[in-house]
C-alpha cells in the first residue's frame, strides 16, 4: 500500500497528532456545552466554580422546554412514520415499476437534499401562506417531510435493488398474492434499509432549524427553534442542557445506525 | 384419445418486434417429465414464464386439464416453480420456507408440520430445518426451493435451469435427486437447460428450442438418431456435417455423392430439409477408420488423436480439406490406434448416415 501506516517512521507520530488535534477541534465546542450544562455559574462561566445538575431540574420543570421537546418528538415520529411509508411505496415504484420518466423522478425526489434550506424554508412558507398551514403540526411535519425523504429513498431503493424480484416471484407462485408477497417477504427482507430510514429521517427533523423556524408559531417550537429563540433573548444554562440532550439524542440514533450498518454487513 | 393433461396451443410473444416465442404448441401427459432444450435465447424461459403466468402470451392458450390456465392469476395457478437464481425467502428458516405457501394457504398447523418433515424427507435435508439461506451451499438451496415447489403438491412443476450456477459434479447429484423426486412424487415437470447431457439423462421427452419455435419433439433417441432437421442434428450430440451431391433419391433414401466421389447408399431422408444445399450428417461415434489404399470410404489423412479414457477421437483430414471427427472406443480397437499422418479411409453404413436435403 501507498501509505502503510507501519513504514511511516516518525511521520506516524505526526499523523496521529494532526488526526488527535483535528478531532479535539470538531469535539471540543461539543465537550464545551456539555460540561456548561453542568455549571453552577449561571452566567456559563469556563472553568466552572463547581458542578451541579441544578439546570436539568429547571429545564424539566419548564412548561416551555416540555413543550417544545413534545414538538419535536411529535414531528419527529410523524415525518419518521410518513417519510419511510412513502419511501417505501415511492421506491417501489422507482424501482419495479417500468414507466417513463422514472430516472427522472428518482433524482427529482432527492434533490432536497442538495437544495439550500433557505430557499426551500421561503418557498414553502409561501406556499402554506395560502394554504393556512403556517405554524401547524401538519405544515411543519410536510415541510420536514420534504427533508427527510431523500433519506428513506436513497436507503430503500438500493437495497430494493438488491433483492433479487424473483424472490417475490417464488412467494407469488407459492399462492401469495403480489401485495402479500411484497410484505411478508420483500418488506422483510429490506427491513435493515427501513430501520436505517427511519432513524435518519427522524434526525432529518430532529436536528433541522433552518425551515422549522419557517414554520414555527408562538405555541409550536421545536427544541433548535427554542434555542435558537432562548440565545437571542439571554444566554443561560439551559441552552446548554437542552443542546447536551439534543447532542444525545442524535448521538444514540447514529450508534444504533451504524449498528444496523453492521448486521446488514454480516 | 383423451385430452391431454397440459396442452400449449400455438402461445406466442413477442418484444419490440422480436418474436421470443413464436407459435409453439406441445401437448404433455400426467406426470410426464419433459424439458425444454435449446441454445440461448431460443424462447425456453419465456415459454415456461407464460404457463407460470409472469409473462403474458401476444396470442395463443395454454389449457390444464382443458381448462384455460391463461384466465387463472399466477398465485391462484398452483404451480410450482424451481428458479436459476436462489429464491428462497432470506429471513426464514428451511423450515418457514417449505412450510410459506402452505402458511399462505392457511392450512392447519398440524398438517403444515407434517408436510414440512416429509418435504424434508423427500429432499434429504433434515438436518438442516433451522438454518436460513444464506448458511447453505448452493446445491442445498436449490434442494430447499425444490421442497417448497412440492410442498402444496402443485399440479405442475416448473424448472428454469436450476442447476446451472453448481459444479458438474454436484449437477449430476442432484440430477440424480430430481429424478427420484418425479418417480417419487408422480408430478408432472416442464424443465429447461441449455446443457444436452441433462435434458437426455432426466427427460421422458425433449422439446428442441430454436428461435422461438419447437425445432423437434421427441425422447432423446428420436432427437439423437432420427433429427428432423439440421440444428437437431448439430445440437444433440457431435455431428460432421458434408456437402454432398444427391445422386438417386426413392423414399425416404438415398444415394450421395461426397466431394471427392465416394458413394454412400441407404442414407436415410431427414424428415425436414436444412436450406438449399443438400447435407449429410454423420456421427463421429459411428464412423470407423480402415487402413488407407483403394476400397470402400473417405480417403483422408489423420491430424489429430487423442486418447480419452474409454474412446479415442480421431480428426481425419478429407481430399476437400474438411476435418472430420471420428471417435473410436477402445473395444472396437483391432490394432494399435493409427496414427497421426498415416493415409486412412473413414467408413460408414448408409443407414447411420443422414441427408438434409429438399428432394
Ligand atoms: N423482458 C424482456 N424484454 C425484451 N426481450 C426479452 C425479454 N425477455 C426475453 N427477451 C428476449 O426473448 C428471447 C427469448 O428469451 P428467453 O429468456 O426465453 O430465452 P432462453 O431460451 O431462456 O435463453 P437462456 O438459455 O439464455 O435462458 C431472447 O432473445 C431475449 O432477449
Ligand atoms: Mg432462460
Amino acid at each position: 500500500m501507498l501509505l502503510d501506516h507501519r513504514e511511516l517512521g516518525a511521520w506516524r507520530w505526526l499523523l496521529g497528532g494532526t488526526a488527535l488535534l483535528l478531532s479535539l477541534f470538531l469535539l471540543l465546542p461539543l465537550l464545551l456545552i456539555v460540561a456548561l450544562s453542568f455549571d453552577s455559574s449561571q452566567w456559563l462561566q469556563f472553568p466552572p466554580p463547581s458542578w451541579t445538575l441544578h439546570w436539568y431540574a429547571q429545564v424539566f420543570a419548564d412548561p416551555d422546554w416540555l413543550s417544545s421537546l413534545r414538538a419535536s418528538l411529535e414531528v419527529g415520529v410523524s415525518v419518521t412514520v410518513l417519510s419511510v411509508g412513502i419511501g417505501l411505496c415511492a421506491s417501489f415504484a422507482l424501482v419495479r415499476g417500468r414507466f417513463r420518466g422514472r430516472a427522472f423522478l428518482r433524482a427529482f425526489f432527492v434533490t432536497p437534499m442538495i437544495l439550500p434550506s433557505v430557499v426551500l424554508a421561503v418557498a414553502l412558507y409561501g406556499v402554506f401562506l395560502r394554504l393556512h398551514l403556517n405554524g401547524t403540526l401538519a405544515g411543519f411535519v410536510l415541510a420536514h417531510l420534504v427533508l427527510a425523504l431523500p433519506f428513506s429513498i436513497i436507503p430503500i431503493t438500493s437495497a430494493l435493488e438488491q433483492f433479487d424480484g424473483a424472490v417475490e416471484d417464488a412467494a407469488v407462485l407459492c399462492g401469495a398474492t403480489r401485495w402479500q408477497a411484497r410484505l411478508r417477504i420483500t418488506v422483510p427482507a429490506i427491513s435493515l434499509a427501513l430501520v436505517s430510514a427511519a432513524i435518519f429521517s427522524f434526525l432529518a427533523s430532529w436536528d433541522e432549524v433552518v425551515v422549522a423556524i419557517f414554520m414555527a408559531s408562538p405555541g409550536l417550537q421545536t427544541l433548535p427553534v427554542r434555542i435558537w429563540g432562548e440565545l437571542r433573548q439571554n444566554l443561560s444554562p439551559d441552552i446548554a442542557v437542552v443542546s447536551t440532550l439534543l447532542v444525545l439524542g442524535s448521538a444514540v440514533l447514529m450508534g444504533l445506525a451504524a449498528m444496523v450498518r453492521r448486521g446488514a454487513s454480516s | 384419445m383423451s385430452a391431454p393433461f397440459l396442452s400449449i396451443a400455438r402461445i406466442a410473444k413477442s418484444y419490440a418486434g422480436t418474436k421470443a416465442v413464436d407459435e409453439v404448441s406441445l401437448d404433455i401427459a400426467e406426470g410426464e417429465f419433459v424439458t425444454f432444450l435449446g441454445p440461448s435465447g431460443s424462447g425456453k424461459s419465456t415459454t415456461l414464464y407464460i404457463i407460470a403466468g409472469f409473462v403474458e402470451p401476444s396470442a395463443g392458450e395454454v389449457l390444464l386439464g382443458g381448462r384455460s390456465l391463461l384466465a387463472v392469476p399466477p398465485h391462484q395457478r398452483g404451480i410450482g416453480m424451481v428458479f436459476q437464481r436462489y429464491t428462497l425467502f432470506p429471513h426464514l428458516s428451511v423450515a418457514e420456507n417449505i412450510a410459506f405457501p402452505l402458511r399462505v394457504r392457511r392450512r392447519p398447523r398440524a398438517e403444515i408440520a407434517d408436510k414440512v418433515d416429509e418435504m424434508l424427507r423427500l429432499v434429504r435435508l433434515e438436518g438442516m430445518r433451522g438454518r436460513r439461506p444464506g448458511q447453505l451451499s448452493g446445491g442445498q438451496q436449490q434442494r430447499v426451493a425444490l421442497a417448497r415447489a412440492l410442498a402444496y403438491d402443485p399440479r405442475i412443476l416448473l424448472m428454469d435451469e436450476p442447476l446451472s450456477a453448481l459444479d458438474k459434479k454436484l449437477r449430476e447429484e442432484i440430477q440424480g435427486e430430481i429424478r427420484r423426486v418425479h418417480v417419487e412424487t408422480g408430478v408432472t415437470v416442464l424443465y429447461v437447460t441449455h446443457d444436452q447431457e441433462e435434458a437426455l439423462r432426466l427427460s421422458d421427452r425433449i422439446a428442441l428450442f430454436n428461435h422461438g419455435r419447437i425445432e423437434q419433439v421427441g425422447d432423446g433417441r428420436d432427437l439423437y438418431e432420427r433429427p428432423a432437421s439440421a440444428f437437431v442434428a448439430g445440437f444433440i450430440g457431435n455431428s460432421n456435417f458434408l456437402p454432398v451431391r444427391v445422386v438417386a433419391a426413392a423414399g425416404r433414401h438415398a444415394v450421395v455423392s461426397c466431394p471427392d466421389g465416394f458413394e454412400l447408399r441407404g442414407v436415410r431422408v431427414a424428415a425436414r430439409p436444412a436450406g438449399a444445399e443438400p447435407t449429410l450428417m454423420l456421427r463421429p461415434e459411428r464412423l470407423w477408420l480402415a487402413p488407407g489404399g483403394a476400397g470402400e470410404g473417405i480417403a483422408g489423412t489423420v491430424v489429430d488423436a487423442a486418447f480419452l479414457g474409454d474412446c479415442i477421437a480421431y480428426r481425419v483430414r478429407t481430399g476437400w480439406a474438411q476435418d472430420l471427427a471420428v471417435r473410436t472406443p477402445l473395444a472396437a480397437l483391432g490394432g494399435a490406434p493409427a496414427g497421426v499422418g498415416q493415409e486412412v479411409r473413414v467408413c460408414c453404413e448408409g443407414r447411420h448416415a443422414f441427408l438434409f436435403a429438399a428432394l
